[in-house]
Parts: structure tokens; C-alpha cells; sequence
């Protein structure tokens, strides 16, 4: 091993060794404290271990799951379509300037009222409003991404009379993608936030709905819990994310060198 | 002016308006009309104005809090490998805990008022600013900690005069990042909780079928994020005023 990589695994090292420490003051605080709001953190574990595999917890993470994927399909692919129409012509950029720029400010929850008395508070409302709140991001990666697109590209395409819908596709989707795919990566954990803002409101199942009837319950390690939980999730969802990134940009990062990060 | 842009608006408008008057639509969808009207009244009478005020209120403390613990901790973590490398796993575990999630929780444990908004909007609002300010220190330029060096200039004044203003553009990006993801985490709150503010107006408005008053209050909470953008870019601009000159200066 290297000089490099030991410091490294010390680095790591130290800073497991300062949350086992956290974890500890944690631990003694609430024990000390007795507090009904700050269970001790083996209370929280020992629940968490309980809570997790059970099979009501696990139906309402599989409810909320089903609906990311959903809202951010929908969300992820009518951002990427209009962002290509936006990015490659000026005039549909200036005509929809005004509205994104509104849209894309407005604090999702405000929809979500309005959702609730078109479609009702079930799941057409949540998958909107996930779809709602994901489009954003990935919209104006993909604007910035198809700008940002070298002339030599569209100089080339020009000369092969690639235009219209192909050369978006074919052309400016491919040339965008690092770009569109840094747009996707924020709208995931937009995309959670906003499973559990539409879930916290209403009735029916998953991981918000399960936080607040457990709020009412007075629950709190089983509240903890499922908070840390939607902690894990959030942190899996990225790691994964990279990993998908990395494969579907194989042939970019061979042309520019390895990622920065 | 953007003249295609804003005709482009009026033109949506104004077809919403024909359709719901057509089709008789009033009873799912506030007409345009009479959400302008219902927001003049709801600003002028002050219960719309009065709820803003409150959600304004909360909002900045809230996020002053997030400013005052963020930057510091940015700061030191940057500069610092140990400090890095202890809090890495902590960060790491706490940051992608949603701050929606933490509402129930937070209001079991400071109940339903301020100090409640205060914790969640601060919780939500300090990550992003935490690790752009982290970025924007660990980027900072050897060559300026050289001439600091030459110059007599370390410790705490090197922090202040090389290290901050050299992070500053980054820690503007956190700080504009994070006031997004504060005002969605502040009005989703006040919707929860109903008491105060203009989510809490808007819950009222849903409650009550009230659909112009609630097309309103979402139309003033949209408003409110462009005017909170609006303000920090133009800020940004002038506090970095050096920034666009330095790039301008190297085309």
C-alpha cells in the first residue's frame, strides 16, 4: 500500500472513530437527559432493527419507490424533450423564458394544493408533483448542456445536413448528456424531498405517510428510525446513481479523461 | 425585454380564462381573473400581506441560522485536513436526511412555532452552503497563500483577508442554492403546521375550497422565490463585483 492510500484509510478511520464518538455523547446525553424527544441512540438501532425488516415499513418504502421512479421518469423525459427544443432554438428559448423562470422559483408545495383539487390527494397528485418538482433542474441542465455544445459539432452537423428533430437527437442529446446527467443527479434528491412533501399531506401509504402516523402516535424511536432510513435511501440512490452515470458516460470520460470527482 | 416571452404568458392566460369560463371549470381551476383579484384583495385587506410578512420572518431567521453555522464549518473544514477527515462520516450521514422528514419530529420537539421553522428551514438550508463554502476554500489558489506568506499575513487574518474573499463567488453559489431549498422546506412547514404564514394560508384556502384565494397564495409564494433570487444575484453582483472584471480581463 502506498503512502497515499494509508493516509487515506487513516482519514477514514478518524472519521469513523468521531461518529462512533458522536454516536457515544449521543447515547449519554439522552440516557442523562431522559428526554421523550431524544431516544438513546441503541433505542433507535434496536427499534430501526425491528422497524426495517417489518412488513408494514417495508410495503410503504416500496409505495414511495414506485412513485419516485414514476415521477421521475415523467419528470426526467419531458425536461430532456423540451430542453432540446429550448437549447437548440432561440426563439422557443425567449418565447418560454418568462414562464420557467416563475415555474421553476415557485416552492413545489404550492402545487400540491392545487393539485389536490384537480386529481384528488392520491397518487395521480403525488406523481405530479414529483414530476413537477424534477423537471427543473434537468430542464435547464439540458438548455446549458445543448448551448454549451462546441461549433465544431454543429459545424459538422450543418455539413452533413443533419437538422430538425434529428440533429437533436442524435447531435445535441449525446453532446449534453455530462451535463444532462448533473441536472438528473439533483433532481433525485429533489425527487425524495418531494415523495415525502407530497406523502406528508393526505392519506394512503409510504414513508411519509408512515413518519407522520407515527408522529401522532407519539412514536419517536420508530419516528427516528424512519428519518435515518430515508437518510440511508437518499445516500444508496446517489451511489447508484454514480454508478449508472459512470456506465452510460464510459465513451465521454474516455474522450476528456477521468471524472474530476 | 423579452417580448415573445411575456406575450407567450398573456396568451396562456388569457386562453385559461376562455376555457374555464367555456367549460364552466370554476369548481377545479381558479380563473386568472379571479386570482388577480382575490391576490389585489388579499394584499390590500393584509391577510394575504400579513401571512408574507410572517413567512418572510421566519424564513430569514431560519436561514441566517444556516448562514452563521455553515460558513464557519465550511471554512474549517476547507482549510483543514484533520477537521476534514473528522467530520466526513458525521456530514456524510446526516446530509441526505430530507428536512421535510425532520417537520413531524421537529414539531414534537419545539412545538409549532418559530423555533420549529427556524430548526427545519436551517437544516435544509446549511448543507448546500457548507459544501460550497468547503469547495470554494479547498480551491483557493496556493500562489495567494504564498504572498500572504511573504507578506507576514496568517492565522486568523490570513482566514479573513486571503481565504474568504477567494471562496466568496462559491460561497454565494451555496448561499443562492440554499435559498430555494429553504423557502420549499419553510412554506411545505407552515402548510403542515397551519398556524401561521403563507403555507398556512394556503392549507386554509384548500380547506375551505376557496380556489382563487389558494391560486393567489401560490402565485405570491412563486413570486417570492423569483424576488429572493432576484435580490441575491443582484447582490452577488455587486459584493463580487471583482469577479466578472477578472473574467472579462482574461478574454
Amino acid at each position: 500500500m502506498s503512502a497515499r492510500a494509508v493516509a487515506r484509510l487513516g482519514g477514514v478511520l478518524f472519521g469513523a472513530l468521531v461518529f462512533v464518538a458522536a454516536l457515544a455523547i449521543w447515547e449519554a446525553w439522552a440516557r442523562s437527559a431522559e428526554s421523550f424527544f431524544l431516544p438513546p441512540a441503541s433505542e433507535v438501532a434496536l427499534r430501526a432493527w425491528d422497524v426495517w425488516p417489518s412488513a408494514g415499513f417495508l410495503s410503504a418504502v416500496g409505495a414511495s419507490l414506485k412513485r419516485l421512479a414514476a415521477g421521475y421518469a415523467i419528470g426526467a423525459i419531458t425536461a430532456v424533450s423540451v430542453g432540446l427544443a429550448m437549447g437548440s432554438s432561440p426563439r422557443v428559448r425567449r418565447m418560454l423564458g418568462p414562464t420557467t423562470e416563475f415555474l421553476r422559483a415557485l416552492p413545489v408545495i404550492a402545487v400540491v394544493p392545487i393539485a389536490i383539487v384537480l386529481v384528488g390527494a392520491g397518487d395521480a397528485m403525488r406523481i405530479g408533483v414529483i414530476a413537477f418538482g424534477v423537471f427543473f433542474p434537468v430542464l435547464i441542465a439540458t438548455v446549458d448542456g445543448v448551448r454549451a455544445v462546441p461549433l465544431e459539432i454543429r459545424d459538422s452537423a450543418a455539413l452533413f445536413h443533419v437538422r430538425g428533430v434529428e440533429r437533436s437527437v442524435r447531435v445535441y442529446l449525446p453532446a449534453a448528456l455530462p451535463t444532462i446527467f448533473a441536472g438528473l443527479r439533483t433532481s433525485l434528491s429533489i425527487g425524495l424531498v418531494l415523495v415525502v412533501i407530497s406523502e406528508i399531506i393526505g392519506e394512503g401509504d409510504g414513508l411519509g405517510v408512515y413518519i407522520r402516523s407515527q408522529q401522532t402516535l407519539f412514536n419517536v424511536p420508530e419516528m427516528y428510525a424512519a428519518i435515518l432510513f430515508l437518510g440511508l435511501l437518499g445516500y444508496a440512490l446517489n451511489r447508484l446513481f454514480l454508478v449508472v452515470e459512470r456506465r452510460a458516460l464510459t465513451w465521454h470520460y474516455g474522450a476528456v479523461g477521468d471524472p474530476v470527482r | 425585454m423579452n417580448v415573445a416571452g411575456w406575450l407567450f404568458v398573456l396568451a396562456v392566460l388569457v386562453l385559461a380564462e376562455i376555457a374555464v369560463r367555456l367549460f364552466d371549470l370554476a369548481d377545479s381551476v381558479a380563473a386568472p381573473s379571479a386570482t388577480l383579484g382575490a391576490f389585489v384583495d388579499g394584499m390590500s385587506s393584509g391577510t394575504l400581506s400579513d401571512e408574507l410578512g410572517r413567512t418572510l420572518g421566519s424564513y430569514v431567521q431560519g436561514f441566517a441560522l444556516a448562514v452563521a453555522v455553515g460558513v464557519p464549518l465550511g471554512i474549517a473544514i476547507g482549510s483543514s485536513r484533520t477537521i476534514e477527515d473528522a467530520t466526513a462520516v458525521v456530514i456524510e450521514f446526516l446530509r441526505p436526511i430530507p428536512a421535510v422528514a425532520l417537520i413531524p419530529l421537529a414539531i414534537l420537539v419545539f412545538g409549532l412555532g418559530t423555533p420549529m421553522l427556524r430548526f427545519v428551514i436551517a437544516y435544509a438550508a446549511v448543507w448546500p452552503i457548507l459544501v460550497h463554502t468547503m469547495y470554494g476554500v479547498r480551491g483557493v489558489d496556493r500562489m495567494l497563500y504564498d504572498v500572504a506568506a511573504t507578506s507576514g499575513v496568517r492565522g486568523a487574518s490570513r482566514i479573513v483577508r486571503v481565504t474568504v474573499p477567494a471562496a466568496l463567488p462559491s460561497i454565494a453559489t451555496g448561499i443562492r442554492v440554499s435559498a430555494a431549498i429553504a423557502l420549499v422546506v419553510c412554506v411545505t412547514a407552515e402548510f403542515f403546521v397551519g398556524t401561521a404564514g403563507v403555507g398556512a394560508y394556503m392549507q386554509a384556502q384548500q380547506a375551505a375550497y376557496r380556489l382563487p384565494q389558494l391560486y393567489a397564495a401560490a402565485a405570491l409564494a412563486g413570486l417570492l422565490g423569483v424576488a429572493i433570487d432576484a435580490t441575491l444575484r443582484s447582490g452577488e453582483r455587486h459584493a463580487l463585483f471583482w469577479v466578472g472584471e477578472e473574467q472579462a480581463r482574461q478574454r
